[in-house]
């Protein structure tokens, strides 16, 4: 009798790990999404600039060298004459140069449309004082008129389509002991590629928005907590990252997002998470009806 | 001889005032994270898995037997809590497609849908609390501590809050994610994700501190009955995410949680707990800076 019992339990519990099992590997496995951040070189080599135009990668180390790439970063050549890397308080983005004068006024010019020349620079209207030496500017060609800077006291600022100017960004201190991450960077794409804007911070790698700073998400998975440059390069669709290890790359892509499933597994999915559920709960019934005491005097309600 | 003294000491314990809690609070807990865990075998939880549902099914499957068979009526209220808790959560989950579905352009903003979906999860709380009241015996039916706050709940509830934040910001930022304030985002949302977010803390206090504690510390000694109910509430964040990064904030939540019973039980008042649940929650949701994966 105990041993036709045992028989059944076991037979029943093999069933349902065959089911289980089945049902497994009948469903189609997700595919790895590529890697949000991949390092590309200059391994251990602190980068405290980069400027990625046309293809063509320099970067700037800790040591004060400037290196360049014409190979997508596989291999690295010292430039003749070590110069700087072009300022960063400039960006020509849709027909209009963004720049941030010396006082840390913003600025804006439209671009001349034949010849390629540029109108008077002038304040834009309602723009923050970004405090003297700001020189952080971006501008998603994506999105007219969007414009995003970052004061010297590293209060992030965006400007809407609407020209409107409000804060954007207000980091918070990594932990009692230290202190406010800089902000070390900030790029968007020049051509109408993609409407996110790079934020690199010394200490909370990378944030993006895609709503012209609006709203920000973490998006640094893989970086060194230490990003000190960023740059997009709408050539190779590519935002390249200097790092306090080496140099890394983020290929445009979509943001991760669930994966919608059409196929017929999707049918053997829902019934199986419909057995399963059916399942838990007679069992859970089951289990409380052994365990309850046989006689409940129930109190009236 | 083992046998027959273990098989004795199993008749005790069932005799035993606190033991009807316990087991129903240990096997409905098992048959829930059954309903939760078995499917990631077969399923991918982020994409096709409606999660919440089954648990929300899985919970009225095993409650509503309890309010006819009398066997289980010592049941009831540790199966109505438990109900509360995972029906209402998916009612705030849903409630924002619910609402387009229903409505269209008309149900307004995300936010103002995430809005009625938290009254709804804390009216839907209040008609489980309801239920139980009439449905659980006195000498069973849960104390909900709702009555009275006073100067000293109001109080310690705002220096409890003061503190749990303070303990927040003391935390290494990477840790929680709270990297940054977002201004146009806090000034655009926090009109309808400020009460939101009240709205959950005030339900969940009722589900966790008023009828689950309530409930278990009529059969049990106090101690056990809020490590029990932060138990559960460590366990049910697990569900939150199903398994993905908050998963490691189980044993938080836990001792988020006994420190909640502790104050309830220690103030006769459900509405300090309330108050610092609500002040956590709304600066989470405004202090945490979503990654790339959602947390």
């Amino acid at each position: 009798m105990g041993s036709d019992r045992h028989r059944r339990a076991i037979g029943a519990a093999a069933a349902a790990c065959t089911a289980v099992t089945l049902l497994a590997a009948g469903s189609i496995t997700v595919r790895a999404a590529p890697a949000w951040w991949s390092p590309i070189g200059l391994s251990g080599t602190s980068i405290t600039g980069v400027s990625a135009i046309g293809g063509t990668i320099t970067v700037r180390t800790g040591s004060g060298m400037t290196l360049e790439s014409t190979d997508a970063g596989r291999t690295f050549q010292p430039v003749s004459g070590n110069p700087a890397l072009p300022p960063t308080g400039r960006v020509t983005s849709g027909g209009t140069v963004w720049s941030i004068d010396a006082g840390g006024r913003i600025l804006r010019a439209a671009t001349a449309s034949a010849g390629g020349g540029e109108q008077t620079s002038v304040p834009d209207p309602g723009s923050p004082r970004l405090g003297a030496g700001a020189d952080l500017i971006a501008a998603p060609a994506a999105l007219s008129g969007v414009v995003v800077a970052v004061g010297t006291d590293g209060t992030v600022w965006r400007r809407g389509q609407d020209g409107d100017w409000k804060q954007a960004l207000l980091l918070l201190p990594q932990s009692l002991v230290q202190g406010i991450p800089r902000v070390t960077s900030v790029t968007a794409f020049t051509d109408p590629l993609s409407d996110a804007v790079y934020l690199g911070t010394d200490g909370y790698a990378v944030l993006i928005s895609t709503d012209g700073g609006d709203d920000w998400i973490r998006a640094g998975p893989g970086l060194p907590g230490s990003v000190y440059a960023l740059s997009a390069d709408s050539a190779r669709r590519a935002v390249y990252a200097g790092t306090s290890d080496g140099l890394w790359v983020h290929v445009l892509q979509t943001l991760p997002a669930p994966p919608a499933y059409q196929d017929a597994a999707l049918v053997w999915r829902w019934i199986g998470i419909g057995a399963v559920t059916l399942v838990a709960a007679a069992l859970t019934l089951f289990g409380m009806l052994r365990l309850m005491p046989r006689r409940v005097n129930e109190p009236t309600p | 001889m083992a046998t027959d003294a273990a098989i004795a000491r199993v008749r005790r314990l069932r005799e035993a005032p606190w033991w009807p809690s316990a087991a129903t609070l240990v096997i409905a807990e098992l048959g829930l994270g059954a309903a939760l865990l078995v499917p990631i075998t077969f399923s991918d939880p982020n994409g096709v898995d409606p999660y919440l549902a089954r648990l929300s099914v899985t919970s009225v499957l095993i409650t509503l037997p309890a309010l006819f068979v009398r066997r289980l009526a010592p049941a009831r209220p540790i199966l109505l809590a438990l109900a509360a808790v995972a029906t209402t959560y998916t009612l705030l989950s849903a409630g924002p497609q619910i609402l387009f579905d229903l409505l269209g352009s008309h149900s307004g903003s995300f936010d103002a849908q995430v809005f009625w979906a938290s009254l709804a999860q804390a009216l839907g709380t209040l008609l489980i609390a309801a239920a139980a009241w009439r449905t659980v015996a006195p000498e069973w039916r849960p104390t909900l501590r709702l009555r009275r706050l006073g100067w000293g709940g109001l109080a310690t509830g705002l220096v409890g809050s003061a503190l749990l934040i303070g303990l927040g910001l003391a935390i290494p930022a990477g840790v929680l994610g709270r990297v940054a304030l977002q201004p146009v985002a806090v000034g655009r949302d926090f009109p309808w994700l400020g009460p939101a977010n009240a709205f959950q803390a005030f339900a969940q206090e009722v589900q966790f501190r008023g009828l689950l504690l309530g409930a278990l510390e009529r059969t049990m000694s106090p101690r056990w009955a809020n490590v029990s109910q932060a138990a559960v509430f460590g366990l049910a964040h697990l569900a939150i995410s199903y398994g993905g990064p908050e998963a490691p904030f189980v044993p938080i939540t836990f001792l988020v949680g006994l420190g909640f019973g502790w104050l309830v039980r220690r103030t006769g008042s459900l509405w300090p707990a309330v108050i610092i649940h609500a002040a956590a929650d709304i600066a989470l949701q405004f202090g945490v800076v979503a990654g790339l994966y959602g947390f």
